[in-house]
């Protein structure tokens, strides 16, 4: 009996130890008598690309709200942000970043290679950095102060004739490969990479197509591709013609028979609605972001706050690199931070001690890891290949590296 | 009304003279000092808003030369600025022709490919005009996105530095006295054309083509002049756009744009000169408060989700275009006149 009560008491006494302990854990706090990091951000909300720029603003300031309120902003100091809305106009991206450099912010992030373009000028000249999501060969070729976050559509291409090569063909010889691309910088970028590298890695480029982002029809683009008899199709588009393409090409009699990829713009859920999870049956793609649900650290955290403030972006791609990106920025800060052994940051010294300090960082396993390599300003290298099985894009390799190219001026 | 109260037109030369009084000449002299001095008070982004207006008004100016005195709608005017965006920044960067050069190029050739696109107007008018300047956009863009060894085609190219021999406008102080110095040259253009038997014979054309051509006036010749000095004004903006960014995409020219110019003169007042001034001042203001002001405060605060405080921007643009076109059809301009002509009389107006 007297026993019983003695592991009773030490059983009742760790219980009581281990609750006042967890009472007593505090979630880390921003400190008001720390000086707040400034960092500007732009996201097209309205305009062209608000589809996109939606999502990508509301993930970067949730991400951001989660890293003031539960990871107490960086060492303390809060993460204060002006966000605005570029609308996909050039003009008024270049007056955004030149307020960020005047009103002494420690870099700034934007969305699209297409705002980013109008705004690295003036980056590049005050040496104020950037990152931009999504990016192109133009802003980081050569490496000034603008920061690729994910891989290019031309490292795109790479990595996935690297695996074709690699895992897919079997037959004898060259195979024969045609691109269907999207007529602005989503198919430019593949163009460019293929044109580049098809010859190293034994690819003929036997066709090049070009369409409309709201083509409705591409039979007469494709009938021409299947007369070339082609081995593999690679599209570089976005979801809606990439259904377009994907679905003349099964009315031709050509998919089956034929590989089929496309580039990260491409192969999100939408491409599965829109075309139907039975003609994109086993079409590859390639993307740089895990998937939503997936098991990742990182993954639970976020579908809190997008369930919390944004439900309407769960499963939406886009809203992953942006909360990825927001993290990344929050990391960037963390390095400067400890690096500089000051908390009197400048533009300078956070792009040497916290980008160039960047190593195997891996976002919370939301997307590749994150390094700076001298010589090749994007962040993130990697991409997954990805194929539609039983109707669900599930990834089949893990982080695949796409190697730096260097474009011909 | 355009006379201060007690002013009389005793010759021909006087009746020409755009200003007449001493306080006229006064105040143009104190206007040209707080212009000079903006570099010294303003910081850069504000400064750099005022160098998007300089460049914006010419090409605004262009367009109400076009349709506000000539009344040819042109909704391809982005089109015209690309052309001229891009032959300065081929001129200077892969021909490596100085500034000057690629500048007035981008301007004459962005005049002779609007010329081209003008030949309907001697067919069509009105609403078909209209959608052939649309086309003209169309093409313009298309020959830019596919001519890739020369305009880099979808991923752009890179444009150097303005300069002038050794000056070399890199800061956006010096940017400012190079923008605003074309956009004075140009507005002080603008004025005088209007003035003159070419300017006149533009208003014939508007106000009734058939009539003005009874009266003698040449219609191919002077719908096409009014083409070329539109286009050559969208062509010259282009230029300075191109060296203020520093790279040029074809993204950077929207058909969105070519409606806003369209507004920008309905708003500052079709027809005169002060309309494109007013006009772009207004929107660019009226833009920059909304985009880096009220819409962060909304959204800081919370008081409207992140998204939807955004979608208040182009909602109020509308607003404003559809209360001019109810409340001032005839723009900003014809207020400011209004208002100048009741200040005149104060306080004996009746």
């Amino acid at each position: 009996m007297k026993g019983t009560r003695l592991i009773l008491g030490v059983l009742v006494s760790i219980v009581l130890i281990a609750t006042t302990m967890g009472a007593c854990k505090t979630t880390p706090a921003i400190d008001p008598g720390k000086t707040p990091f400034k960092i500007g951000m732009t996201n097209p909300v309205t305009g062209v690309a608000a589809e996109k720029g939606a999502p990508m603003a509301a993930a970067n300031l949730d991400a951001i709200e989660y890293i003031n309120n539960e990871l107490g902003g960086v060492d303390g100091h809060k993460i204060e942000v002006l966000a605005l809305d570029d609308g996909y106009d050039a003009a008024k991206a270049v007056t955004m970043v030149k307020r960020f450099i005047d009103e002494d912010y420690l870099f700034f992030t934007t969305a699209s290679s297409g705002m980013m373009t109008a705004m690295m000028e003036s980056a590049n000249r005050d040496a104020f950095p950037g990152i931009v999501a999504f990016s192109a060969p133009n802003l980081t070729q050569p490496p000034q102060h603008i920061y690729g976050q994910t891989p290019d559509y031309g490292d795109d291409w790479t990595a996935f004739a690297n695996y074709y090569m690699k895992n897919i063909w079997k037959g004898s010889g060259k195979p024969k490969m045609a691109l269907h691309l999207l007529n602005n910088s989503t198919g430019a970028g593949a163009k460019k990479a293929a044109q580049a590298k098809a010859a190293e890695l034994g690819i003929e480029l036997v066709d090049i197509k070009e369409h409309a982002a709201t083509t409705s029809s591409e039979i007469a683009s494709l009938t021409e591709i299947k007369a070339k008899n082609i081995d593999v199709l690679y599209i570089s588009s976005t979801p809606a013609p990439t259904a377009v393409i994907i679905k003349n090409a099964k009315e031709l009699g050509m998919y089956p028979g034929i590989t089929i990829a496309s580039g990260h713009a491409g192969i999100t859920k939408a491409l599965v609605d829109l075309a139907g999870a039975d003609v994109v049956e086993g079409v590859y793609g390639v993307y740089p972001t895990v998937q939503w649900g997936e098991n990742v650290p990182g993954m639970a955290k976020m579908t809190e706050y997008v369930r919390k403030n944004h439900p309407q972006y769960e499963g939406n791609a886009d809203y992953i690199v942006s909360w990825a990106q927001s993290l990344i920025a929050a990391e960037i800060l963390r390095l400067a931070l400890k690096n500089a052994g000051t908390d009197k940051l400048t533009p300078q010294i956070v792009e040497e001690q916290g980008f160039k300090k960047l190593k195997n960082y891996d976002v919370g396993g939301l997307h590749g890891p994150v390094t700076y390599t001298a010589g090749d300003n994007r962040l993130s290298k990697s991409v997954r290949v990805l194929q539609v099985q039983s109707g669900k894009i599930v990834p089949i390799t893990g982080w695949i590296e796409a190697p730096l190219i260097t474009y011909a001026k | 009304m355009d006379l201060p109260a007690g002013t009389r037109n005793y010759s021909y030369a006087d009746d020409m003279t755009i200003f007449r009084t001493r306080t006229q000449k006064l105040m143009l002299v104190g206007l040209f000092i707080m212009l000079l001095a903006i570099p010294l008070w303003m910081n850069r982004t504000w400064l750099g808003l005022v160098n998007l207006m300089g460049i914006t008004i010419i090409a605004a100016t262009g367009l109400n030369i076009l349709t506000g005195y000539c009344g040819q709608l042109s909704i391809g005017h982005a089109g015209f600025i690309a052309v001229g965006a891009y032959t300065s920044a081929v001129l200077t960067s892969r021909l490596e022709m100085p500034f000057l050069v690629g500048l007035l190029g981008g301007g004459v050739l962005a005049g002779l490919v609007g010329v081209i696109f003008g030949i309907p107007s001697l067919r069509v008018k009105g609403f078909y005009l209209a959608i052939s300047t649309i086309a003209a956009f169309f093409i313009i863009i298309w020959v830019i996105t596919h001519w890739d060894s020369v305009t880099g085609g979808f991923m752009g190219m890179s444009v150097p530095l303005a300069s002038i021999g050794p000056i070399v406008f890199k800061s956006e102080e010096s940017q400012f006295f190079l923008i605003m110095g074309i956009t004075v040259l140009c507005i002080f253009f603008a004025k005088n054309l209007a003035r003159t038997r070419v300017g006149r014979a533009f208003v014939a054309i508007r106000d009734n083509d058939l009539a003005a051509e009874v009266m003698g006036i040449n219609l191919f010749r002077y719908k096409l002049t009014a083409f070329f000095i539109g286009c050559f004004m969208a062509g010259i903006a282009g230029s300075l756009r191109a060296h203020y960014t520093g790279f040029l995409s074809y993204e950077f020219f929207t058909l969105t744009d070519s409606i806003l110019f369209i507004g920008i003169i309905i708003i500052g007042g079709l027809g005169t000169t002060l309309g494109p001034i007013l006009g772009v001042v207004f929107i660019k203001l009226l833009d920059h408060l909304l985009t880096h002001w009220l819409v962060p405060l909304i959204e800081g605060k919370h008081i409207l989700p992140a998204g939807f405080a955004s979608g208040i921007t182009p909602m109020v643009f509308g607003l404003a275009i559809i209360l001019f076109l109810i409340l001032e059809p005839r723009g900003i301009a014809h207020r400011w006149q209004l208002f100048k002509a009741s200040y005149r009389l104060w306080p004996f107006s009746y």
